[in-house]
């Protein structure tokens, strides 16, 4: 190994590579990944996020939520995930098309998020709820270490003003103090809105047959 | 002492002296950043088992706190240290000047602007989520320039080689010379200029982290190992002839690891599998460096005793093979199932950065930086006091965070617990946590301390102790190493 030329041309093409080998691969398995229309109710599959809620992708991107949630369920048979109910199926890749930013995660020290929105799995997890959670985490989860986000709410007298709509009703210790009211920013509503967004419900027939186990083979068959 | 040592002495202190200031800014750099980056890696290591810490101010969420400490800690410290040891190694192996290092200079300051805007823009909320591509989009451009100029210098040095050979050393850096701008400049077209769809942006962000770490900061720590452990012992390396089949072997297959931290995710089944296979194949040229390494060190095990250098380089080593074995058994299913997303997983990437890394750099710097400066370290306790901080501090957080990790594991897969009580549960192991962060910082204080001795002095020099061997007694081995390197 004298060659510089040589080491050179080595070290390129073990990068190239796998550039090419996974990355250009999988885009041109993936990379034309489309919406699915139901051929039934012709539901347009998954469906794109709300305004509001792509803006609170971006307050979750900022704020990052990603260090300690994932948004990815693993399937039947694979870990906890579905009996954690964060999921009622394992994810597809076609969940993720409508994602701007994929937030896949690699740390479980909060729970997944990818059906937070999800009401058949989380009965109690409305919007008043994430506002109280974000709020005052301990008030809704006690002993959680989810850290609380003051910030993304606006703590002011109510006197002299008409209270407001959306204030959010905390009690116990975190409530604050008599005739002030807590009300979210926009910044707290546009997350809010995105983690209710947040559902993978329709199970798509393709992924579904494919993902499914495999029939037990026949006796005698081939 | 013969007529050709003596040249080679004159010529080696020539290189020093042409080296000394970029390799003195790169360190100094890279330790302000490993004490600022330690500090908020300890911050928010605090938040999770005491989650009032700093919360009431957005700057210091855990979310932007946590990105915030590893991206000061890989490209501040790591890359840092890693430039520092590399140009100087690239010119000393080439047995040729570092020219026009005032180039350098630029380079460093644009390079650590980057960072120093890259990690306030990461707290101050414009963080792009991207594992280790946090930093918001305007350091790009800045960085990979700095960067060019930096990778320019040591490829230029090598190419103008005054040597017949070139030792594996060269080979490791000038790898990873190019591979970390390619990786970079790929991952950043792949998800913010023209972005991929879908799944395929977490299959871009596991190559690049992967790679980052796997061909950029381990073949420069075995750069470091390659050459000190000869050097100090004054013998060759073990079984040499294999050290080019591990490099290429090596390479290749940790072009393609990262797909394993996908496994069971939302992706095609063969993308996790293409990893798994590579991280099999890993375990051949892991096998060999570690012959390599172990081998040199082998019947000679009493000169740790001797050498601040080689007892870093040995940890180095041991958290080589630590790693190895780390991603293996994270690229088997069964184990993936129950340690993905927790501490074992976090330990993994912390054991290529630090345990086999960081702790190369540091051996190299108490070689290199008495050499530069002519001048021994000043206070010995403080050296000790960084050894030991350092050996307990890594073997107390592998143990931590693997046992930690297990744990974590265990109470995430059981379904019928609710999840308070998976942070109940976990509390221990944070606390745990913080306090190898916190013993690893005391190190690092008592190195910054001694650097600040070394590298710009306020004594004269005639009051300055000498704490340690001459550093020529270990520049001119009894038995010159077969493999010719300067």
């Amino acid at each position: 190994m004298r060659n510089g030329l040589l080491l050179f041309l080595g070290v390129f093409c073990a990068l190239a590579l796998s550039w090419a080998g996974l990355l250009m691969t999988a885009n041109r398995q993936l990379g034309h990944l489309g919406q699915f229309k139901d051929p039934i109710d012709e539901s347009i599959n998954p469906a794109p996020l709300s305004g509001v809620a792509n803006e609170g992708r971006l307050v979750y991107q900022d704020l990052g939520c990603v260090t300690c949630h994932t948004q990815q369920v693993r399937g039947e048979g694979y870990g906890a995930d579905l009996a954690r109910k964060w999921g009622q199926r394992g994810g597809y890749a076609r969940d993720y098309i409508r994602d701007q930013t994929v937030f896949f995660g690699s740390s479980r020290i909060g729970p997944d998020l990818r059906n937070e929105g999800n009401a058949d799995l989380h009965a109690g997890v409305d919007a008043a709820y994430l506002y109280r959670l974000l709020y005052a985490p301990q008030s809704v989860a006690p002993g959680t270490n989810m850290p609380a986000y003051p910030f993304l709410f606006d703590v002011h007298p109510v006197k002299g003003r008409q209270p407001s709509d959306y204030a959010v009703r905390i009690t116990g210790r975190a409530a604050p103090p008599d005739g002030y009211e807590v009300v979210p920013t926009p910044r707290a509503r546009q997350l809010v809105t995105y983690l209710l967004s947040l559902k993978d419900t329709y199970d798509y027939p393709i992924e579904k047959s494919r993902n499914a186990p495999g029939a037990e083979p026949k006796e005698g068959g081939h | 002492m013969t007529d050709s040592a003596s040249n080679d002495r004159t010529e080696q202190m020539e290189i020093d002296a042409s080296a000394k200031w970029p390799v003195l800014v790169f360190f100094a750099a890279g330790l302000f950043w490993l004490l600022a980056g330690g500090l908020l890696q300890l911050g928010a290591s605090i938040q999770l088992h005491t989650p009032s810490f700093l919360s009431e101010c957005v700057w210091f969420t855990h979310g932007r706190l946590a990105p915030a400490a590893q991206n000061a800690l890989v490209y501040g410290w790591g890359m840092n240290a890693g430039f520092a040891f590399g140009l100087w190694l690239m010119a000393r192996l080439s047995a040729t000047t570092l020219r026009h290092g005032g180039w350098l200079f630029v380079a460093a300051k644009f390079w650590n602007l980057g960072i120093l805007l890259g990690v306030a823009g990461i707290l101050g909320g414009y963080s792009t989520s991207f594992e280790l591509l946090e930093m918001p989009r305007f350091v790009t451009l800045l960085l990979l320039a700095a960067y060019a100029l930096i990778a320019a210098w040591s490829v230029t040095t090598f190419s103008i080689r005054n040597t017949e050979n070139v030792f594996a050393s060269q080979w490791y850096l000038f790898g990873a010379a190019f591979w970390f701008p390619w990786l970079y400049a790929v991952a950043q077209v792949m998800l913010f200029r023209v972005p991929v769809h879908g799944v395929l942006q977490p299959v871009v962000e596991a190559w690049y982290v992967q790679g980052l770490y796997g061909l950029w900061f381990v073949p420069v720590a075995l750069a470091a190992a390659y050459y000190l452990l000869p050097k100090i012992l004054g013998k060759p390396i073990a079984n040499y002839y294999l050290a080019p089949l591990a490099f290429w072997w090596l390479a290749l297959a940790s072009a393609f690891a990262g797909s394993s931290r996908l496994i069971g995710g939302p992706v095609p089944v063969w993308i996790p599998t293409l990893g798994v296979v590579a991280n099999f194949l890993l375990v051949v040229p892991s096998v060999i460096i570690a012959l390599n390494l172990f081998g040199t060190l082998a019947g000679r095990w009493r000169a740790l005793g001797g050498s601040v250098t080689l007892r870093f380089t040995a940890l180095s080593m041991g958290g080589f093979v630590l790693a190895a074995a780390a991603n293996l058994l994270l690229a088997l299913r069964g184990v993936a199932e129950h340690l993905q997303f927790t501490l074992a997983a976090e330990l993994r990437d912390w054991l290529m950065f630090y345990a086999c890394f960081s702790t190369a750099m540091f051996g190299a710097a108490y070689f290199i930086l008495p050499r530069l400066t002519e001048r021994e370290w000043r206070s010995a306790a403080l050296v000790k006091a960084h050894v030991g901080a350092t050996v307990i501090g890594v073997l107390f957080l592998v143990v931590g965070l693997a046992a930690g990790g297990w744990e974590q594991g265990h109470l995430l897969n059981n379904g019928a617990l609710a999840f308070s009580e998976v942070t109940k549960g976990m509390t221990f192991w944070f606390t745990w946590r913080s306090l190898g962060f916190g013993l690893l910082l005391i190190g690092h204080l008592a190195f910054l301390v001694n650097f600040a001795w070394i590298a710009f002095p306020l004594a004269p020099r005639d009051t300055v102790v000498a704490e340690f061997r001459n550093p020529p007694d270990l520049e001119l081995p009894a038995a010159p190493a077969k493999e010719g390197h300067a």
